[in-house]
């Protein structure tokens, strides 16, 4: 190797190297910059949701049922395919056998630091300004890498046409895009609570309250300064936005 | 020494029976692919709890099945192993077409194809799934002007591509291998995951080249020094130690640490990822192809090489599925303290049962690479007429090769 030669290969190496680190750094800036958290750190909304395990009942599917019609979520009779935007499970304490089950709802947990969001390939999963995280199914191509991505198994893909088609004010659920909880976000723009908040009051167990997390005035903001809560997989570092108390 | 390429003669009633055959494979999978596209692809075997399935453990496997046969055409282009220049051609062809494959089996897979112009209209930067598509578009332009290059005999291009294309391969192996290893799950998130892709890529790649070459001189009657491919299966033989030494860290690191020990056990010993992961992917896949590979008669043995080989191929299909399915089957932990007793949903273990659909979809885009590869020859000077190496035999020592045919 000639002294040329050299000053090509060191400048070739120094040049991919800072490229190697750039481009990750690029990226990552893009991570922090501008996320919803910060936005609304700055004095918008941040939606969030207190689900209060005491008062859910065993035997009630009021919020489920009201979730489903409002948001023509497909039932198939089939668990492989039929889509929960919210669900309600029975656990029980690890070890031990003997211990009363006890109600617990799973929904998309409105992570501040969403990793379907990242994945999504072609943008179409994307966080408003507000922190709440929405499917464009015009966009997506239906690759399921959100799914994948997903820690909370939050998102549920339409794999069937949905036959049904109760609420004609919102899209009819096609196959071939996922679809997960977006707080009701028609009736939150429009002023109204989400379809499980309001059935769950009017079977009168007020076991679920949606509101504001920037406005210390706001339902949930006291429920959560008031009430020891917890979010699922903090570890994961996602920073879910679905308190629970109870739990 | 020169070498003198020619296409195949291409007329024989073989060879035209060999392409109805593959068009006959192709046309299942096409009619898989329009009812799934129509009516949803709960027609195939996945499920909300296992979004991915056949058709994406194939992608990867396609990936990076053509790692290895770049490899082996750049050994020519960057180290001038003069050797290796009949197979470059056809590497790099291979190559090539594989990387089609693999995104022609993303394509199918896709639930809303009528909505891909969003791909490149709303790219995002943070995605593995909107880099590494680039990086394969990419990969497959890169591919095409460097066997443009060697065609045309430019050799200082030929140098300078297979540079581009080993780096440009690199990025496409690890960026793969990031797309399962860059996601908040216990059996996927791994930074060990785009190392360990690029050398399962590089065993599997080998070994599909030496199938292939072996194939494609027994079938067309042309000369191939066993040399050649002995050298090729020492080579195989030390990739194939090298996954199983990823394979043991990735694996002693989970079952080590106490979160991710319950992950772990699943993997290595929970049903059906038992058999793939010990029976195929570490017995048969590279134990059993590295005794063969280093005993020293075995080993000169081209009967055995490709055997070897064969059971590589196989074993690192196993390694795809082990990458794909078991971080989706294998529940996420959702609380430490509370366990789900009753759900409307699939929670805990699932299973994923492939359909026939899939498999339709898997056989057709396997025919439609091979199609594509032997029309290739016809049109294409790919192959060299004989593949010799330059050193005599002589030279091999005793103990003369066992040259059978092996096609």
């Amino acid at each position: 190797m000639d002294r040329r030669e050299f000053f090509e290969a060191a400048g070739i190496l120094l040049g991919g190297t800072a490229c190697a680190y750039g481009l990750p750094l690029v990226a990552v800036s893009q991570l922090t910059a501008g996320t919803a958290e910060e936005e609304s750190a700055a004095g918008g909304r941040r939606w969030g949701m207190v689900i209060d395990l005491r008062s859910c009942r065993l035997d009630c599917q009021a919020c489920t049922e009201a979730c489903r019609r409002e948001n023509n979520a497909a039932l198939h009779g089939d668990p492989r395919w039929d889509v929960h935007l919210i669900r309600k499970v029975q656990v029980r304490r690890k070890g031990a056998a003997d211990a009363a089950l006890k109600p617990l709802l799973l929904l998309c947990n409105q992570c501040d630091r969403p990793p379907c969001v990242q994945a999504c390939p072609v943008q179409a999963t994307f966080q408003r300004p507000d922190g709440i995280v929405l499917v464009d199914q015009h966009r997506c191509i239906g690759c399921r890498y959100c799914m994948i991505a997903c820690p909370y198994n939050a998102r549920h893909y339409n794999y069937k046409e949905n036959p049904e088609w109760p609420n004609k004010d919102q899209p009819r659920s096609v196959h071939g895009v996922p679809q997960s909880c977006t707080l009701c976000v028609h009736r939150l723009d429009q002023g109204r609570k989400p379809a499980c908040v309001e059935a769950c009051e009017r079977v009168g167990a007020k076991a679920l309250a949606v509101g504001d997390l920037n406005d210390p005035q706001s339902e949930v903001s006291r429920l959560i300064a008031t009430h020891p809560v917890r979010v699922i997989r903090e570890d994961l570092g996602t920073k879910p936005k679905v308190y629970y108390i109870g739990l | 020494m020169e070498y003198r390429f020619e296409t195949i003669e291409g007329r024989s009633p073989g060879f035209y029976g060999l392409l109805a055959v593959l068009v006959l494979l192709i046309l299942p999978g096409v009619v898989s692919t329009y009812l799934m596209y129509r009516h949803g692809i709960y027609l195939s075997g996945m499920t909300n709890r296992v979004p991915w399935g056949l058709q994406i453990i194939m992608a990867v496997y396609y990936i990076g099945l053509s790692a290895g046969s770049l490899v082996i055409s750049s050994l020519y282009g960057i180290f001038g192993r003069a050797e290796y220049k009949p197979f470059a051609r056809i590497a790099a062809y291979l190559a090539l077409l594989l990387l089609i494959g693999a995104l022609l089996s993303i394509l199918t897979d896709l639930g809303r194809l009528g909505n891909l112009q969003s791909s490149f209209s709303h790219f995002n930067f943070l995605s593995m799934l909107s880099i590494n598509p680039f990086l394969y578009n990419m990969y497959i332009v890169i591919c095409a002007v460097y066997l443009w290059a060697m065609l045309k005999e430019h050799d200082l291009w030929v140098r300078r591509l297979a540079l581009v294309a080993v780096l440009w391969a690199i990025l496409v192996h690890s960026g793969t291998g990031a797309i399962f290893g860059f996601v908040p799950r216990e059996l996927y998130q791994s930074p060990l995951l785009p190392p360990s892709f690029i050398a399962a890529a590089l065993s599997s790649g080998t070994a599909l080249m030496i199938l292939v070459i072996l194939a494609l001189f027994r079938l067309t009657g042309r000369a191939l020094d066993d040399l050649l491919v002995i050298k090729l299966g020492g080579l195989l033989g030390v990739f194939v130690i090298v996954v199983m030494y990823f394979l043991f860290v990735e694996n002693a690191y989970r079952l080590y640490m106490a979160e991710s020990r319950e992950a772990g056990y699943f993997f290595l010993f929970g049903g059906i990822n038992a058999v793939l992961f010990w029976g195929g992917l570490i017995g048969l896949g590279s134990i059993v192809p590295a005794v063969l590979l280093f005993h020293p008669q075995t080993g000169r043995s081209i009967r055995w090489i490709v055997v070897a080989s064969a059971l590589v191929v196989a074993g690192v299909l196993c390694e795809r599925y082990l990458i794909v399915i078991p971080g989706e089957t294998h529940p996420p932990e959702l609380f430490r303290d509370w366990e789900i007793r009753d759900s409307p949903w699939e929670e805990g273990v699932v299973h994923y049962v492939i359909s026939y659909h899939e498999v339709f979809q898997a056989i057709g885009v396997a025919a439609l690479v091979a199609f594509l590869f032997i029309l290739g020859l016809k049109w294409m000077p790919l192959a060299p007429t004989e593949a010799r190496v330059s050193p005599r035999p002589a030279e091999l020592g005793e103990g003369s090769p066992d040259g059978a045919p092996a096609a």
